[in-house]
């Protein structure tokens, strides 16, 4: 029997980035499934996408912020009995060339959930100093509190199977979900691998983490993390 | 020793306002703008307001438990704290409300494309039969 593999791309007004992405993932891994999740965004990312050829579209009929939009995808595939997931953004900015990459390492470890990390290989990448700060900061709270090294916690250049698939569609965090479900799978037993991967320079539009969010997006994502961690304890 | 009128004067407005927000809370749940389980916490808050309103020397006697000299600040304060409560339970509605709402979205979009699928399907095959 063959893997079948979904593509989750989800996107908020991506329609300059969205073709491009379909495009690179049509020709890098073609034996994949590319279902993208519009939520609900203003512009015409959804006709865009519908244009081409054995992309699935889902609309969401309001706009539930990327955590919503990914767990869609999870429904899909949970429903759909696909066998990985991977999820790339809607901006251009993971390369689908890398893609495999995050499946061989799945395939090969058994575990449930692979990162695509721009620090773990020699690589480097630019990324802005608040981010990286931030991303420092992550590291540190799962060395303490799940004692696993995990370099890059925002990413959301990410593979799942089915395991992970089955109990992230019911269970997936709101609104920044990436730094949380890495403790929320660790706390329930799932096994966390990462993976260097490359990635390049958003094309077109900027991160939805504005400077003025970040103090936000931080102390949200770290509480968050601390009650995921709290629950299952007691 | 505080004013005798004040005293009375603070009594009337917190059996009227407890009147008020009781037949207030009434006609709401009587014309179905709120739902009965709601309503419970209200008719509770309004009653307790009329209690220490009317029963004077109960709030005598809370002020001076809890420490505070003047009877009608205790007053303020608990129908403060009732008034968190009330907007405590507000947020536990719509940390409920946005977790359904979430999952009647995902729904939404997923049984759109659905649809959309089928009934691409039945095209093809409606166009197949009448070849």
């Amino acid at each position: 029997m063959q893997t079948k593999i979904l593509i989750v791309i989800p996107a908020f007004n991506e329609e300059k980035n969205i073709s491009i992405v379909i495009e690179d993932l049509k020709t890098n891994v073609p034996g994949c499934d590319i279902l993208v999740v519009n939520d609900c965004s203003l512009d015409n990312t959804s006709n865009v996408a519908k244009t081409k050829a054995g992309v699935r579209v889902v609309d969401l009929p309001c706009n539930l912020g990327i955590g919503g939009a990914v767990q869609t995808g999870f429904k899909y595939a949970q429903r759909n009995d696909y066998d990985y997931v991977v999820q790339v953004d809607g901006d251009g900015q993971h390369l689908a060339e890398e893609v495999p990459k995050l499946i061989t390492e799945m395939q090969k470890y058994n575990c449930d959930m692979v990162i695509g990390s721009r620090f773990l290989d020699i690589e480097s990448f630019k990324t802005t100093n608040i981010r990286r700060m931030g991303i420092k900061m992550f590291y540190l709270i799962y060395r303490l509190l799940i004692k696993i090294k995990v370099t890059d916690g925002t990413s959301g250049f990410r593979g799942y199977n089915k395991r992970s698939i089955a109990f992230l569609a019911n269970n997936y965090p709101d609104d920044y979900p990436e730094p949380e479900a890495v403790i929320l799978l660790n706390v329930n037993g799932l096994i966390i691998r990462e993976v260097g991967v490359r990635m390049r320079e958003r094309i077109h539009g900027r991160s939805s983490i504005t400077p003025i969010k970040s103090l936000y997006y931080m102390t949200k994502v770290v509480m968050s993390i601390f009650f995921s961690y709290l629950r299952t304890r007691w | 020793m505080p004013d005798q009128s004040h005293f009375l004067s603070v009594q009337i407005l917190g059996i009227v306002f407890s009147v008020f927000l009781s037949s207030t809370v009434f006609f709401l749940v009587k014309n179905k703008r709120i739902q009965e389980k709601y309503s419970i916490l209200w008719f509770l808050i309004s009653g307790f307001v009329l209690i220490i309103s009317v029963f004077r020397d109960f709030m005598e006697w809370f002020s001076n438990f809890i420490g505070i000299y003047y009877a009608p600040s205790a007053l303020f304060a608990i129908l403060i704290s009732c008034a968190y409560m009330l907007l405590l339970n507000t947020s536990i509605s719509i940390s409920t409300l946005k977790k359904q709402n979430k999952n009647l979205i995902q729904e939404m979009g997923l049984l759109k494309l659905k649809v959309e699928e089928l009934e691409k399907k039945l095209r093809e095959s409606e166009e197949k039969l009448s070849i």
